[in-house]
């Protein structure tokens, strides 16, 4: 299991590659460090079209592509006892010691946490958004999330807003939870190699052009900075339904020389679009974290952005300007921005975000959670229950009645297909493969392992 | 022609058998490897059936009885369950072989209850390797043997019905992958 303190981690979301966002990217740059730090990382997910099965990502990544059919949003139907056989196979082949899940909103997420700690398994939990407690749909989300982490072993939030915003709508002891921000890839981010001329001010903006993301104050805010500063133009990259809003406004104020709406822009060549631009200009409405400034960052650009969420936590004061989301204040921030612009040195800011944010500083973290995790003490069923009951009067018990049909559909399933009928895996060495040529027998590198277990 | 065979290996699990021979005879070894599903598992997979069908048929069954004396229904019954256990072996498989002669090819064959034996043949030529792969289904994964042919897009199951455990698979892709690269040569 962990021998020298090496843990085998299971990686769970409904959210994995090849579907493209934030959490799918934190889970692969996670995993890669703690594979490049010892450990044995596998991720299970849902499959996408006809993807499915097992893959092996880089690094000997392994990635369960688990057919079961995503319902809604990219999530998995939520049959709560369903996921049970295969997560237990899973857990038992790869002798899996951590089960990580990540976002609140991931079926899947949910349901292996549960299994997993009915199978008595230590636990972590990452939240990646903020939610509201207002309308009905956070009401239902806050109370699953209340259901999974009344068990959980430990949590970890992005950002110290979203601790705060965790520990409200679970009610979970802030002791249990981490903090440990995203990081962004600081060696596919850099700066242009020559500097840009400040005769004509580019200002970048790249997101989703969704009402959560500010799409609407952007329509507010573009035409009354190109009234003020005739010496600056827009870059829009993205796609959703508030494009129509933007095109519009393009229209009406004639701007379709000093706006450029580029439309969907891949991942790939998001940094080709940045070291266009000087400014970045990042309107949301909410964010627990927001990866998009620091990748701005990384390549040297100057950052506005709404002071929402955990946005303030993200950058150092001097490379970033905070408004408040309202359209004056945001043309007031921008101003400020442009006046400031000739002070900033995009190499100097690109080697400073490298200092303060690699994803191997946050692989060294999460390893240090993980250890915690192991070390605490496995309760008895119990006083397991009895944690559920303080959930609420009636969901306490339908937790409590949840976990306890649960437990004996696990102990049924022991039965049916004892432990030791479900074969462990041999884990497959890739450094043989990396040094050989491609001959025909290493196309298969699984013939170096196969010896260990015939 | 002189045959003399070798039980070259065997070894057995809760639920499979593995038995391996080799035929020495003209014109070369001829490589049998074989997988029963032990006799134990083939009853406890009868029982089961019948005790499902007991559970889901007789409620009804009963029902109808009520209005039937019972000594012309016991033997339509006793028919009806002795046709019932007689498709169920048709459908069973007692034991799946692969059957290696080098520089021809491989023959697999699936053998059933009731004695019927299915038999595929792969010329060597059109074997490029075996694979093992591990397969994911909505409730468990597992592995198994399958053949890459040349030209075609689907894999080749080498155990159509049965799942043995991987430590079965392993001597048997080895040497399909010695036969291929024995003719390569």
């Amino acid at each position: 299991m962990s021998e020298k303190g090496k843990h085998r981690i299971l990686m769970v979301s409904d959210f994995f590659f090849p579907n493209f966002g934030g959490v799918e990217n934190h889970i692969y740059y996670l995993s890669q460090c703690l594979i490049e730090l010892g450990h044995k990382v596998v991720v299970m997910t849902h499959a996408y079209n006809n993807r499915s099965g097992v893959r092996y990502m880089t690094g000997g990544l392994k990635v369960y592509y688990v057919p079961w059919k995503p319902f809604l949003m990219q999530n998995t139907l939520p049959t709560f006892y369903g996921t049970l056989p295969i997560i237990r196979t899973i857990l038992i082949r790869e002798k899996i010691s951590v089960v990580h899940g990540h976002q609140a909103f991931s079926t899947l997420c949910h349901e292996a946490l549960m299994h997993a700690r009915t199978m008595g398994y230590k636990v972590v939990f990452t939240d990646h958004s903020l939610y509201g407690f207002a309308d009905v749909g956070s009401v239902h989300m806050n109370k699953v999330l209340q259901f999974t982490l009344a068990d959980v072993t430990q949590a970890i939030c992005v950002s110290h807003t979203s601790k705060e915003n965790t520990v409200l709508r679970s009610g979970l002891p802030p002791e249990k939870v981490y903090v440990i921000p995203n990081a962004v890839d600081t060696a596919m981010f850099k700066p242009a190699p020559e500097r840009l001329s400040n005769n004509e001010i580019v200002i970048v903006v790249i997101s989703r052009l969704v009402y959560r993301k500010g799409a609407d104050l952007l329509v507010e805010v573009i035409p009354e900075v190109c009234r003020l500063h005739p010496n600056v133009r827009f870059v829009i990259g993205g796609d959703g339904p508030k494009r129509v809003r933007l095109e519009e406004m393009r229209e009406k104020h004639s701007l379709q020389d000093r706006v450029d709406m580029l439309g969907a822009v891949p991942h790939a060549n998001v940094r080709s679009v940045l070291i266009t631009g000087h400014i970045f200009l990042n309107s949301s409405l909410t964010e627990a974290f927001c990866i998009a400034i620091l990748e701005a960052a990384s390549c040297g650009l100057l950052t506005v952005s709404t002071c929402v969420g955990g946005v303030p936590e993200v950058l150092p004061d001097d490379m970033i300007v905070l408004a408040e989301p309202d359209p004056s204040d945001m043309v007031q921030a921008i101003t400020k921005a442009i006046n400031i612009l000739p002070q900033i040195d995009p190499e100097t800011m690109h080697l400073r975000m490298k200092k303060l944010y690699s994803w191997h500083d946050v692989a060294r973290r999460t390893e240090t959670v993980y250890d915690r995790a192991l070390r605490c003490s496995s309760q008895p069923l119990l006083e397991r229950l009895s944690r559920y009951l303080t959930c609420g009067a009636w969901a306490g018990k339908l937790f409590c009645l949840v976990m306890l049909i649960d437990c004996i559909l696990w102990q049924f399933l022991q039965l049916w297909q004892p432990d030791r009928d479900i074969e462990v895996v041999a884990d497959a060495t890739l450094t043989s493969f990396l040094h050989e040529e491609m001959s025909r027998d290493s196309f298969f590198f699984f013939s170096g392992t196969i010896d260990d277990i015939s | 022609m002189d045959e003399s065979s070798a039980a070259a290996d065997s070894f057995e699990n809760g639920r499979y058998k593995y038995i391996h021979d080799i035929h020495n005879g003209p014109p070369e070894a001829i490589d049998v490897h074989r997988i029963v599903l032990q006799r134990s598992s083939q009853k406890k997979l009868l029982i089961f059936c019948f005790l499902a069908l007991l559970l889901f048929a007789s409620p009804p069954f009963f029902f109808f009885v009520q209005q039937l004396n019972l000594l012309t229904t016991l033997p339509w019954s006793l028919l009806v369950g002795g046709l019932f256990v007689r498709l169920l072996s048709q459908k069973l498989v007692k034991k799946e072989s692969v059957i290696i002669l080098p520089a021809f090819g491989v023959q697999l064959e699936t053998q059933y209850g009731s004695g019927r034996t299915i038999r595929r043949f792969v010329p060597i030529s059109k074997i490029l390797k075996p694979v093992l792969n591990e397969c994911v289904t909505p409730v468990t994964c597992y592995w198994s043997l399958a053949l890459i042919i040349r030209g075609e897009e689907e894999l080749m199951l080498v155990f159509k019905e049965l799942y043995p455990p991987v430590k079965m698979l392993v001597p048997i892709w080895k040497a399909i992958c010695a036969a291929i690269d024995v003719e390569e040569t």
